[in-house]
């Protein structure tokens, strides 16, 4: 039972932490968002810092760090509402890689790792609503070779992406969890059709259309699942750290701004209405905070307890987000819904983290399905 | 970081719960897992089974007699009995006027009153609240007047938890109206049995004799019975609230009722209506980030690198919380919870009407937890301890 970090996590946060201070003030990140959402600049700082590799195996020229590494990461680009899709990229189509035996999947480790490729995890399709299994999308076998077709939403920095890795279906119904194989898709290949789009956030991403495409087999149907969902834990996890550094960071904006802000003659921080509601936003920040640990710590569990953990930690963080964004902005008065204050680009980034891999309703739904007769932390 | 207990931790709780399974006596557990009422002696059976075995005061250093745990010893403790339903030791000897008595009370007053608190012999009651001092604690205004080697006590307390058992009482009276109302209180220790004692039952919603109120007419304490310095009282009750830390969160008992929770909800049809569950979930999800922020603590405590500032935060949620559960286990039980059966309170009632013993006492609980968010300083206050730790002021 311990919750210290290292002194090399220490030394690690304080490297990201000092990046982020650095390059992305928030006039920095203003110019990030009006050029596109995406820096190519800011990716090549990350991969200068060897963030990018952190998970790469070191033959890979990685480093070959673990989850608390990533936590500690995530958190601090939460706090600096990098835009760049680090979890995605880094941490998620990373582990995806790594659990494929294609020749490939080493070159393009090495090539996340230099930061001079990306490859983004096209998961999600329009019907599919967070369930990994609910794919559409279809992988047809002609002359040795794989052909895909189908049309993936939401992938992160789809606009940038030199490869992505795609769920489609070799065999069996839309809902069926067999049957769902994952391939690697180049950009430019025929057949290949991206459409990027701003998000609410601030970044890009993009609908990934497939029409008859190529593609290479990362994982047969059945391993390639329960990697899956395995990759998209560790992607829970990391947006649960991420919420936390950006919750922090926007707590610790609101709490300068009541004892700044000045109505009725005096500080704002004084009306007792005003400082129950930050004791309440405090709250739901160490709960959240709490199961951001738990989520990362649970990761090496066995599927089923995994999966259930990583669900409780994010039904708590879903619940905690929306809270603090809500109120943090409603503590603000006017000047928080404005674009030119930072705290509402806290509240939409949050919102969005709420949305991606599973909102707080559907989690809920699973931890409400899997529920034993026991509970707790050791359960 | 590491989520796990070390062997050691790991092999401490296999010994408390073997332990647990052999001296607990399985009538008392029946009834903590049914919220059946304990009578006086089995309360105090389980005290002094405790108290036999040097466990009762489980927080003590090993110079006054304790076992000398370590945070996370005292939480496994606390786990391992709450789990195996264990009545909740009534605190007010071992774990509050105790830890005081270490800290501030004379070698003479440690040797008088540490062993009969810490055998389980001694039946100690707190005397805080009055009636005109609830959350404004120090206005209280029950005085104590020196008059030789004997200070006269007059006034009034009131919630006295379980009082008409009480055979001693420490309490905060007044000794000064001078400066800040704070720096007139003292900390005196009064044997119940002295001249001008009264204790009054105050019978709550659940139509259950909890909380007392005692009243003092010219009661004479000697003067011996001070802790520490005359005046200096509220710093001495201040040590005692800082005293209980992780406790106050109850999660293992919360852990333990979320279990019971299923069962009713299994019983009573209600499991498989997805309405239903999903709230037994959210609460699931609850529990966990409860425990997850407790071990947080201890871990905080252990290492001592990090300090974290956040007992307010638990004594709110575990309160929240502990009335979550009671109100769907008694929502799970529905219209089986409406009948009012007073023997149902008791073990051995059947029940033949309604739900049946079963259901019966769930709506009495429901009731009765109440307090929770009321009592130790109320959530309220709480709230205005952690917002002042936000904001800086």
């Amino acid at each position: 039972m311990d919750f210290d970090f290292s002194d090399d996590q220490e030394m690690l946060r304080d490297s990201v932490r000092k990046w982020v201070e650095k390059s992305y003030a928030f006039e920095q990140r203003r110019a990030i968002v009006k050029a596109g959402g995406f820096s190519r600049e800011a990716w090549r700082g990350l991969a200068d810092l060897g963030l990018l590799g952190l998970q790469v195996p070191e033959a890979q020229g990685g480093l070959g760090f673990g989850a608390v590494d990533a936590m500690v990461v995530m958190e601090e680009l939460g706090r600096g509402l990098v835009l760049e899709p680090y979890a995605g990229v880094a941490l998620v189509a990373t582990q995806l890689l790594r659990a494929s035996h294609a020749p490939s999947a080493a070159l393009w480790l090495e090539g996340i790792a230099r930061g001079t490729q990306i490859v983004a995890l096209a998961q999600e399709e329009r019907h599919s609503r967070y369930r990994l299994h609910h794919v559409e999308t279809q992988a047809r076998q002609s002359g040795g070779n794989w052909q895909l077709s189908g049309t993936k939403t939401v992938v992160p920095a789809g606009g940038e992406a030199a490869a992505f890795i795609v769920s489609a279906r070799t065999g069996g119904t839309v809902d069926d969890p067999a049957g769902v194989a994952l391939f690697l898709v180049s950009k430019g290949e025929p057949g290949v059709e991206v459409r990027p789009y701003p998000t609410q956030d601030g970044a890009t991403a993009a609908d990934l259309v497939l029409d008859q495409a190529s593609g290479i087999e990362l994982l047969p149907a059945g391993p390639a699942l329960a990697a899956l969902e395995y990759a998209v834990d560790t992607g829970i996890a990391a947006l649960c750290a991420e919420a936390v550094g950006a919750m922090d960071r926007l707590v610790a904006l609101t709490v300068e701004y009541m004892n700044t802000r000045k109505q009725f003659g005096v500080p704002i921080a004084t009306f007792q209405a005003l400082r129950h509601r930050m004791a309440d936003v405090k709250m739901q920040l160490e709960l959240a905070r709490s199961m951001s640990y738990f989520a990362t710590l649970k990761l090496g569990e066995a599927p089923a307890a995994r999966r259930r953990a990583l669900s409780q930690a994010k039904v708590q963080l879903g619940q905690s987000m929306r809270f603090v964004g809500q109120q943090c902005i409603q503590l603000h008065g006017g000047i928080g819904v404005t674009d030119e204050y930072a705290a509402s680009h806290y509240f939409k980034r949050l919102t969005v983290i709420e949305m991606t891999f599973g909102d707080t309703m559907f989690h809920l739904g699973e931890v409400s399905a899997h529920m034993q007769d026991t509970a707790g932390v050791f359960a | 970081m590491d989520l796990s207990f070390t062997p050691e931790e790991q092999a401490f709780r296999e010994q408390i719960r073997a332990w647990v399974a052999q001296n607990l006596p399985k009538e008392i557990s029946d009834k903590v897992r049914h919220s059946i009422r304990l009578t006086r002696e089995e309360m105090q059976r389980w005290a002094k089974i405790l108290g036999k075995n040097g466990w009762l005061g489980w927080g003590w250093p090993k110079e006054f007699g304790g076992p000398g745990w370590n945070a996370i010893q005292k939480h496994l403790f606390e786990e391992e009995t709450a789990l195996a339903g264990a009545p909740r030791i009534v605190p007010f000897g071992p774990v509050m006027v105790a830890p005081v008595i270490m800290a501030f009370g004379t070698p003479e007053q440690q040797k008088r009153f540490l062993p009969g608190i810490a055998s389980g012999e001694v039946w100690w009651s707190q005397g805080y609240s009055e009636p005109g001092s609830g959350s404004d604690l120090a206005s209280l205004k029950m005085r104590a007047e020196r008059r030789g080697d004997r200070y006269i006590a007059n006034g009034q307390k009131t919630w006295t938890t379980l009082g008409q058992y009480g055979e001693w009482i420490f309490c905060l009276v007044r000794t000064s109206n001078e400066g800040k109302p704070q720096t007139g209180i003292s900390f005196l220790l009064i044997d119940m049995k002295s001249p001008g004692v009264t204790v009054r039952p105050i019978i709550t919603m659940d139509g259950e004799h909890e909380v007392n109120e005692v009243w003092f007419d010219n009661v004479e304490v000697p003067a011996d019975q001070l802790i520490g310095e005359e005046n200096k009282g509220w710093t001495y009750a201040k040590y005692l609230l800082a005293h209980e830390r992780t406790n106050i969160a109850d999660v293992n008992r919360a852990k333990r009722e979320l279990e019971r929770l299923k069962r009713v909800a299994r019983a009573e049809g209600v499991w498989d209506d997805t309405r239903f569950r999903d709230e037994i979930a959210r609460l699931e999800v609850d529990i966990v980030a409860l425990e997850m922020m407790v071990l947080r603590v201890l871990s905080a405590e252990k290492s001592g690198k990090q300090s974290l500032d956040v007992a307010g935060l638990l004594k709110i949620r575990g309160s929240e919380i502990q009335q979550r559960y009671t109100e769907l286990m008694m929502l799970a039980a529905g219209p089986a919870a409406v009948p009012l059966i007073r023997e149902a309170m008791d073990a051995g009632w059947q029940g033949d009407r309604a739900g049946g013993a079963f259901v019966a006492p769930l709506a009495a609980t429901y009731f009765n937890m109440r307090k929770t968010t009321i009592y130790g300083g109320s959530n309220e206050v709480q709230r205005n301890i952690v917002a002042q730790t936000v904001l800086g002021s």
